[in-house]
C-alpha cells in the first residue's frame, strides 16, 4: 500500500518530490517481493492532498517499464477522484489492473441513505455503479476496437492535449501531446485550488455551497463556461430574427472572445494582418458566393422534426448552399418541387452505416452523398434514435419499425479495410454519377493518413469534423473526451494531402461548432474551403439547448416528433438566411482585412495565423500551437483544382444503358445476354439510376429490363437497383451483391454446367443485401457471412448463410432453406426470418421469438419457394414443395418481438376503429 | 430533473389572493395558502434545461433547477439548503422581485413560465416553519471590523456574508428601526413586517451588530468610521427622489410617496393610530404608474380614500411581450398588481401641467394634458387638457440617486456622472476600504440586485481584509440584464 498524497504547502515542488518517493517506495516493495501494489489516496486532510490519480498511476507505471519489473506486480487503484467512465477508461489505459472507486462508491450509498434516490438499496446503488462503469470501459474499448482488457490495460489508446512534453516525457511516455501545455506546477496548482474547497485557508464559511455545481453538461452561471450561453444564445436568436447585425456582432464577439475562457484552440489564434496590404470590402466575393461553401450538419429526420428538417432545406436551397439528410433517409415528396417554388431536398444524403431509407431514389435526388464513417459529437458510435421518438411517420421513411429504437451499427457492414471504402465510393458514384461522394471522418491523431486514403480512394470530398459536434442525445461517455478539435485534425490533414500530392484532387470541408465568420476564416486558412454548421442554425430555428432530444419533449419543436409540440416549432428560413448571410458578411470583412479577394485564395495559408496572441491565463502559459501552422514545402495548390477519376468510363453499365434505351425510353421490354467477369464491378447500379432518373422511385414493371449474365461477377452486384431492373447471374459472385437493392430482382444460380451441389457450395461472398430496402434476392446456393444486414424491405431467399444474418433488419423477409451461421437475427426489430431446421443455439434471441410457422404466412412462404425452384432451378426448394406437408414442419419462424407488437397493434386498431398511428406509439412505447 | 413532461400536462397556476373585499379591510399579505401537493406539481413543470435562462436571468444566479426538482421530489431541507447558497433572503425576493427568472423561463416561450417565484416562497417559509433556519455563526472571528451603512437588502446581505466569513460587522440605520426600503418603502400588505424581524433575528444570534436610529455624517463622522473600521461599505441606497417642478408645487398635499409610505406602515402595524398624511374620504391622485404608485395606491384604499386615480406618461403597454422586448428579457408589458386588483384606475399618456390649490394653500385640483410621443419627447395633445379633484398628489417618479448627504462628502467617495458612488471592478469607490452596493452604486434597480450587490461587495470586502474569500460574488458591478 502506497499513499499517493503530497503537502499543499509546498505546491509543485511537493508534488515532484511525493512522486520521487512514490518510485522509491514502489520499487522496494517490490525489492521484498510484493506482488500487488495498492496505490492510495485515502485519508487526504488539511495539509496532504490527495495526488490526482492518473498523475500517479501512470508516474508508477513508466517508472516501473523503465525500471523493467513492471511485470511483477499489479497496480491497484484506490482513488476518490475516479467517478466517470472515462476516468476507469484513463485509469486502465495508464496500467492499472484494478481500480476501486471508494469516493464514488460511498457517494452513492450516502444518495440512498438521504433518500435522493430511492427505491433501491444502497448496496444495489453500489453495485449497479461498479456495473455502469464496467459496461462504460467495454463500450469505450469497442470503440477503440479493442475486445480484451488485458489488450486495453497500458495500451495509452489516448491523446493529451495541453500537457507539457516535459510531463509527457517523465510521466505519460509515449503520449501523443502536440500542442504542448502544462507543467507539474499547474497540475499542482489546480489540485491545491480543488483542495482548498474542501479545506478553506480562512476556515470554512456557514451558508455557503458545500461543493461546487458543476456545470459540464449543463450550463451554470458558475460553472464550466459553454459557448453557447444565455446570452449568445438569445443574440444569436434574436439578431437573425430580426435582421440585426449589430446584434448579431454582439452575438460574435462573445463567441470569439475567449481570452479569459479558453474555450478552444481557434480562440487561441489571431490573424496577420499586414502579411498583405487590406483591401476594401468591396473587391471580396459576394456573400453569394461564400454561402455557396456552406452546408448544414447532417441531423436526421427523426432526431429533428420535420418542421425543423424542411426550414434548414428550404434556406439552404435558396441560398445556394447545401442542407443534409442525416442518416434518417428522406421522404421522396421532398424531392418535388414546392408550389412556392422553394425545395424541401436536402442536397447532401447521407449514407451511415443504418442505411436508413438509402434507395435509388433517394441516390439519384442528391447532389453530393455523404459516408459517415464517424461523427463528431459521438465518435465510434452510430446514430442512435430512441424508440419513443420514432413515430409511424418516422418509421415509414426509415423503413423501420414504429417505436422500435433505432442504433446505427459502429461500423458500415460494407466497410472492413480502405479498399471495401473505395468499393463503397465507387457504388455511390455509380448510383448518381452527378454526385460528389462526400467522407466524413471525425478529427484525432492519424486523421491525416486516413485522409489521404481516402483522397486516394476516389472521394470528391473528405470532410473533417471536430469532436465537439452538437447533439443532445449523445450518451454521455461520447459527448466529452471522444475526438480531437477540427483545428488539430484540419491541419493534420491539409499537411499530410499537401506532403502526399494527393491535396488538389479532393475537397476538404470542416465542421464542429463553428459558429462565427471568424471560426470560418480560420478553417479556410488551416486548409478547409467548405464548411458545415449544425448547431448554430439550429439555435437560430428556434433550439434553446434543452439537451433533451432523447426525450422527445423538446419544448420548441426542433428534436420532438411529438405533434403538440412541433406545433411550437417557430423557425423560418429567412431566420436560417439572415444568419448565413451574416456570417459570410464576416467572412468578407476578415478577408478584406487579411488582403484576399476570394475565400478559396485564402485556403491553406498558415501563415496568416499568429499563435503568439497573448493570452493571460496561467493555464495557457505552456501552450505552442505552431505544429498547426506548418506548411509543406511544396508547390502543388493548397486547395481543390482537379476531379477524382472515379473509372466510370470502363463499366459495363455503358453497355447495358445503351442496349436498355427502348425501356428507359419507352418502357418497351428489353433482354441482354452478356458474359461477366469479376473486373466488372457494381454491375446494373448506373443502368438503375437511369431508370429512377427517367422514371421516378417507383421504377419500371418488373422485369422490363431482363440481363443474363454468364460468369464470375465482380463486387457490389446489383447494387441500389430499382424496380424494373433484373439481374440473372449464372456463375458465382463477389461480395455486396445487391447491397441496397431497392426494388430491382437479382437471381443467382451457378453455371449451368457446374455438377455439384448447389446446398453444400458458396455461391457469393459477404455482405449481401445490406441496407435493401425493397426488391427481391434469390441465391441457389450458399453465401457468406452478414446476409441481410439492416434489410428493411426486401425479400431474400438462398441455401444457405454465415455469421450474423438478419442483423439489424427492420423489415422484409428472409428465407434461408439450409443452415445459418451464429449470432442469426441479433438487433432484428422487424420483418421475418424464416428457417429451414433451424439450430435455435444459433440464433441471438435478445430480441426475437423462435415460432413454428403461422397459419397465415403458409401459403406465402409456399409460393415464394415454389418460385425460387423455378427461377434457380433449387433442388432443396423443389423437394420441399413437393412434401409441403412436412415441410413446414421443418420450417421455424424468427419474429422480432417488438415488431410482432406492433403487427398487433396495427390490426386491433384496424379491428377496433382506432387512430393506427397513436395505438402504435401507445403500444410501442408502454409496451 | 423534475417530471419531464410536467410542462405538458400541468398549467401554470399560482396561490390566489384573497377576495378584495375582504382584503382590504386590513393590512394583511393578499395570497391564499396553496397546498404544498399543488406547489409540488407546479415545480414539476420545470424542464431542467440544458441552457437554464432562468438562473442566467436571476442576478443571484439562484439554482432554480435544483431546487425546483428537490421540492418536486418533497424535500425541502436540501431545498432550502441550495437555496439559501445564493440568497441570504429568499422570504423577501420570494415576496417583492418582479421575477426576471420567470420572463426568461424557457417554458415562458410558449406557454406560461413555471411558478419559480412562488416555489422559492414556500421553500423558505416551510424552512422557518419547521425551525430549519437556524443562526449560523461564524467558526472563528477574523479580528477585522465592518460598518455597513444602511440597512436595506444590499446592506442586510453585506453584513450577513460579512459576519459569516468571520468579520465583526455592525449596521447603520438612520431610521428608528433596521430595514431600510423593506421597512418603510414595502406596505404591510406586500410583506408583513414579522418577516423582516424574524430574519433580523437571525442575523443577531449570528453576531451582526444593528445600530438603528443613527445618522452617520452627522451623529458619528465619516472620520470616526474609518477610525473604528477596517472597512466600510455604502449601502445607502438610491433614495433621492425625482420631483415634479410644475406650478402648485408648493399647495399642501402635494407629497412624495416615500413622504406618505412609511406612515401607512407605522398605521398598519399599529404604532400610530392615524397617519398624519391620511386620506381617508379625501381624493387622491398618483403620478407614476411603477411599483411604488402601487403601493400608494394599495395603502390608500385600506385608508379609505374616497376615488384614487393613478396616472402615468407612457402610453399603454401591451398586454403580450413587444416584439422590441424578445424573450429572455425582462419587458414593459400591462401588468395587473394586487393594489390595481382593488382599484384600477389607471390614466396612461397623461402629463400633469399644474396643481390646482384654494385660498388657504391646499390642493384641490390638478390639471392634465394628454401627449403624445413624437421626436423622441412627450408632446402635449391641443385641447385634451382636463382636471382631476385632487386632495392629494402622491409623486411616484422615481429616484434619481443617492442623497448628497454629510457622509458622502466627509468620506470624499466620487460620484460618477450619473450622480451615483462611482467605483471599480471590486465595488471600491475612490476612496481605499471604502465600497458602495446596491442602489448607491448601481442606481435605482430591484431588490434581487440588491441582495447581489451586497453578496458581491461582501466578497470583494473579504478579500480586501485577508487577501482571499470563499465567499460568492454571483455580479460584477458592470452587469447589467440581458437586454437587446
Amino acid at each position: 500500500m502506497i499513499r499517493g498524497l503530497f503537502f499543499v504547502a509546498d505546491g509543485g515542488d511537493s508534488l515532484r518530490e511525493r512522486l520521487e518517493e512514490i518510485k522509491a517506495e514502489v520499487s522496494q516493495a517490490i525489492n521484498d517481493g510484493a506482488h500487488i501494489i495498492v496505490l492510495s489516496d485515502r485519508d487526504a486532510d488539511a495539509e496532504e492532498a490527495p495526488i490526482p490519480s492518473l498523475l500517479l498511476t501512470s508516474a508508477v507505471h513508466h517508472h516501473l517499464i523503465r525500471e523493467k519489473t513492471r511485470t511483477k506486480v499489479g497496480l491497484v487503484i484506490e482513488a476518490g477522484d475516479v467517478r466517470e467512465v472515462h476516468h476507469v477508461a484513463l485509469l486502465i489505459g495508464y496500467g492499472a489492473a484494478a481500480v476501486n472507486p471508494y469516493l464514488a462508491m460511498e457517494t452513492a450509498e450516502d444518495l440512498v441513505l438521504q433518500g435522493v434516490i430511492t427505491g433501491i438499496t444502497p448496496e444495489k446503488a453500489v453495485r449497479n455503479l461498479i456495473k455502469s462503469l464496467g459496461k462504460g470501459v467495454l463500450k469505450v474499448m469497442s470503440k477503440m476496437g479493442i475486445s480484451t482488457i488485458a489488450s486495453y490495460t497500458g495500451a495509452q489508446v489516448f491523446e493529451a492535449i495541453g500537457l507539457s512534453q516535459e510531463l509527457v516525457d517523465e510521466y505519460f511516455v509515449g503520449t501523443t501531446s502536440r500542442l504542448g501545455g502544462v507543467n507539474l506546477d499547474v497540475i499542482a496548482q489546480e489540485t491545491i485550488a480543488r483542495h482548498h474547497i474542501a479545506y478553506p485557508p480562512g476556515g470554512a464559511i456557514p451558508g455557503t455551497k458545500r461543493l461546487p455545481i458543476g456545470g459540464e453538461y449543463q450550463w451554470r452561471r458558475e460553472g464550466e463556461p459553454h459557448l453557447f450561453d444565455p446570452e449568445t444564445v438569445f443574440t444569436l436568436q434574436h439578431s437573425t430574427r430580426n435582421k440585426r447585425y449589430d446584434v448579431f456582432k454582439r452575438y460574435t464577439d462573445r463567441v470569439n472572445d475567449q481570452s479569459t475562457r479558453l474555450m478552444t484552440l481557434r480562440g487561441l489564434f489571431g490573424f496577420n494582418e499586414g502579411v498583405r496590404p487590406a483591401i476594401s470590402i468591396d473587391e471580396v466575393e459576394s456573400a453569394s458566393e461564400i454561402i455557396k461553401r456552406f452546408s448544414t450538419g447532417a441531423m436526421s429526420y427523426g432526431s429533428i422534426s420535420q418542421e425543423a428538417h424542411e426550414t434548414l432545406a428550404i434556406a439552404m436551397n435558396r441560398l445556394g448552399g447545401k442542407s443534409n439528410t442525416g442518416e434518417g433517409g428522406e421522404d421522396p415528396e421532398r424531392y418535388l418541387k414546392m408550389a412556392s417554388g422553394d425545395s424541401k431536398r436536402s442536397a447532401i444524403k447521407q449514407v451511415a452505416s443504418g442505411r436508413f431509407g438509402v434507395t435509388s431514389d433517394y441516390l439519384v435526388n442528391s447532389d453530393d452523398i455523404q459516408i459517415k464513417i464517424a461523427q463528431g459529437a459521438k465518435p465510434g458510435e452510430g446514430g442512435q434514435l430512441p424508440g419513443n421518438k420514432v413515430y409511424p411517420w418516422i418509421a415509414k421513411v426509415r423503413y423501420s419499425t414504429p417505436g422500435v429504437g433505432l442504433i446505427s451499427p459502429p461500423p458500415h457492414h460494407d466497410i472492413y479495410s480502405i479498399e471495401d471504402l473505395a468499393q463503397l465510393i465507387h457504388d455511390l458514384k455509380n448510383a448518381n454519377k452527378n454526385a460528389r461522394v462526400h467522407v466524413k471522418l471525425v478529427a484525432e491523431v492519424g486523421v491525416g493518413t486516413v485522409a489521404a486514403g481516402v483522397s486516394k480512394a476516389h472521394a470528391d470530398v473528405v470532410l473533417i469534423s471536430g469532436h465537439d459536434g452538437g447533439t443532445g442525445a449523445s450518451p454521455l461517455t461520447s459527448l466529452k473526451h471522444a475526438g480531437a478539435p477540427w483545428e488539430l485534425g484540419l491541419a493534420e490533414t491539409q499537411q499530410t494531402l499537401l506532403l502526399n500530392n494527393l491535396r488538389d484532387r479532393i475537397v476538404v470541408q470542416a465542421d464542429g461548432q463553428l459558429k462565427t465568420g471568424r471560426d470560418v476564416a480560420i478553417a479556410a486558412l488551416l486548409g478547409a474551403e467548405e464548411f458545415g454548421f449544425a448547431t448554430a442554425p439550429l439555435v437560430v430555428s428556434g433550439c434553446i439547448m434543452m439537451r433533451v432530444c432523447h426525450l422527445d419533449t423538446c419544448p420548441v419543436g426542433v428534436a420532438t416528433q411529438n405533434p403538440e409540440l412541433r406545433k411550437r416549432f417557430t423557425g423560418k428560413p429567412e431566420f436560417v438566411e439572415t444568419f448565413f448571410e451574416y456570417i459570410a458578411e464576416e467572412v468578407r470583412e476578415i478577408l478584406a482585412s487579411l488582403g484576399f479577394k476570394t475565400l478559396l485564395e485564402a485556403v491553406g495559408h498558415v501563415e496568416f495565423l499568429d499563435t503568439k496572441r497573448a493570452v493571460d491565463h496561467w493555464k495557457a502559459s505552456g501552450l505552442d500551437l505552431s505544429p498547426l501552422l506548418t506548411r509543406p514545402d511544396v508547390t502543388s495548390p493548397l486547395h481543390n483544382t482537379s476531379a477524382q477519376d472515379h473509372g466510370l468510363d470502363a463499366a459495363l453499365d455503358n453497355q447495358l444503358i445503351s442496349l436498355s434505351d427502348a425501356a428507359l425510353k419507352n418502357k418497351e421490354l428489353v433482354r441482354i445476354d452478356l458474359p461477366v467477369r469479376n473486373v466488372n464491378r457494381t454491375v446494373g447500379t448506373m443502368l438503375g439510376a437511369e431508370i429512377t432518373r427517367k422514371h421516378g422511385g417507383a421504377g419500371l414493371p418488373d422485369d422490363t429490363i431482363d440481363v443474363t449474365l454468364h460468369g464470375s461477377a465482380g463486387q457490389s452486384l446489383g447494387a441500389f437497383i430499382p424496380r424494373g431492373l433484373t439481374i440473372r447471374l449464372y456463375g458465382d459472385s463477389n461480395d455486396y451483391v445487391g447491397k441496397g437493392i431497392s426494388g430491382g430482382r437479382i437471381i443467382v444460380r451457378p453455371d449451368e454446367k457446374s455438377t455439384f451441389n448447389s446446398f453444400e457450395n458458396v455461391i457469393a461472398g459477404n455482405v449481401i443485401g445490406y441496407g435493401a430496402t425493397s426488391g427481391q434476392i434469390m441465391i441457389r446456393g450458399v453465401v457468406g457471412e452478414r446476409f441481410c444486414v439492416r434489410n428493411s424491405g426486401a425479400t431474400a431467399i438462398v441455401e444457405g448463410i454465415g455469421d450474423h444474418g438478419c442483423e439489424y433488419m427492420t423489415g422484409g423477409s428472409v428465407v434461408v432453406l439450409g443452415r445459418t451461421g451464429r449470432n442469426f437475427a441479433a438487433g432484428m426489430s422487424g420483418g421475418r426470418a424464416f428457417v429451414l431446421d433451424l439450430d435455435p443455439a444459433n440464433v441471438n434471441t435478445d430480441m426475437v421469438d423462435i415460432l413454428a410457422l403461422p397459419e397465415d404466412q403458409k401459403e406465402i412462404l409456399r409460393s415464394l419457394i415454389s418460385d425460387f425452384a423455378e427461377e434457380t432451378g433449387s433442388v432443396v426448394a423443389s423437394e420441399l414443395i413437393k412434401d409441403w406437408d412436412s415441410a413446414i414442419k421443418r420450417i421455424s419462424l424468427v419474429m422480432p418481438r417488438d415488431y410482432a407488437r406492433v403487427l398487433d397493434a396495427m390490426a386491433r386498431a384496424t379491428r377496433e376503429g382506432l387512430p393506427v398511428d397513436a395505438l402504435v406509439m401507445e403500444v410501442a412505447v408502454n409496451g | 430533473m423534475a417530471d419531464p413532461k410536467g410542462f405538458m400536462t400541468t398549467e401554470r397556476e399560482t396561490p390566489t389572493r384573497r377576495p378584495v373585499d375582504v382584503r382590504i379591510q386590513d393590512w394583511r399579505e393578499v395570497y391564499e395558502p396553496q397546498s404544498f401537493e399543488h406547489l409540488q406539481k407546479q415545480a414539476g413543470r420545470c424542464m431542467d434545461c440544458g441552457i437554464p435562462f432562468c438562473h442566467s436571468g436571476c442576478p443571484l444566479g439562484n439554482l432554480i433547477p435544483e431546487w425546483n426538482d428537490l421540492i418536486w421530489r418533497g424535500d425541502k431541507t436540501e431545498a432550502i439548503n441550495r437555496l439559501h447558497a445564493t440568497n441570504n433572503f429568499p422570504e423577501f425576493t420570494g415576496r417583492l422581485c418582479p421575477a426576471p427568472c420567470e420572463t426568461a423561463c424557457v417554458v415562458a416561450i410558449n406557454r406560461d413560465a413555471v411558478t419559480i417565484k412562488q416555489v422559492e416562497l414556500r421553500t423558505i417559509e416551510e424552512a422557518f416553519d419547521n425551525g430549519e433556519v437556524k443562526p449560523l455563526a461564524p467558526d472563528r472571528i477574523t479580528g477585522k471590523t465592518v460598518a455597513v451603512i444602511g440597512s436595506g437588502p444590499a446592506g442586510l446581505a453585506a453584513a450577513q456574508q460579512l459576519t459569516r466569513a468571520g468579520h465583526t460587522v455592525a449596521v447603520y440605520e438612520r431610521a428608528d428601526k433596521i430595514g431600510g426600503l423593506l421597512r418603510y418603502g414595502i406596505p404591510e400588505f406586500k410583506m408583513e413586517k414579522h418577516i423582516l424581524d424574524r430574519r433580523l433575528v437571525q442575523m443577531e444570534k449570528e453576531g451582526t451588530r444593528f445600530r438603528a436610529g443613527v445618522d452617520v455624517g452627522v451623529e458619528l463622522t465619516g472620520a470616526d468610521l474609518r477610525k473604528k473600521y477596517d472597512a466600510i461599505v455604502l449601502a445607502v441606497g438610491a433614495t433621492k427622489w425625482r420631483d415634479l417642478p410644475i406650478p402648485g408645487r408648493e399647495f399642501k398635499g402635494v407629497y412624495q410617496a416615500m413622504e406618505f409610505l412609511p406612515w401607512g406602515n407605522k398605521q398598519a402595524l399599529g404604532e400610530i393610530e392615524v397617519s398624519p398624511i391620511n386620506v381617508a374620504g379625501k381624493h387622491v391622485v398618483i403620478l407614476g404608474g411603477g411599483d411604488t404608485g402601487a403601493d400608494c395606491l394599495g395603502t390608500s384604499i385600506r385608508q379609505g380614500a374616497a376615488s384614487i386615480t393613478q396616472l402615468e406618461i407612457m402610453p399603454r403597454p401591451s398586454d403580450e411581450r413587444p416584439d422590441s422586448q424578445p424573450w429572455p428579457t425582462y419587458p414593459m408589458i400591462y401588468r395587473v398588481s394586487s393594489a390595481h386588483e382593488e382599484i384600477d384606475n389607471r390614466m396612461f399618456s397623461v402629463s400633469t401641467e399644474e396643481f390646482l390649490g384654494d385660498a388657504e394653500g391646499n390642493l384641490r385640483a390638478i390639471r392634465i394634458v394628454e401627449t403624445r410621443f413624437e421626436n423622441g419627447k412627450f408632446e402635449p395633445v391641443e385641447k385634451s387638457h382636463k382636471e382631476i379633484r385632487a386632495d392629494f398628489v402622491f409623486l411616484a417618479l422615481g429616484f434619481t440617486g443617492p442623497e448628497q448627504s454629510d457622509l458622502i462628502s466627509q468620506l470624499e467617495v466620487k460620484l460618477d456622472d450619473r450622480g451615483i458612488i462611482a467605483r471599480n471592478a471590486d465595488f471600491e469607490t475612490s476612496e481605499e476600504g471604502i465600497f458602495v452596493a446596491g442602489d448607491a452604486g448601481r442606481g435605482q434597480s430591484l431588490i434581487v440586485w440588491a441582495i447581489a450587490e451586497g453578496r458581491s461587495a461582501a466578497a470583494a470586502v473579504d478579500k480586501y481584509l485577508t487577501g482571499e474569500t470563499q465567499l460568492p460574488s454571483p455580479i460584477e458591478p458592470t452587469t447589467r440584464q440581458l437586454m437587446v
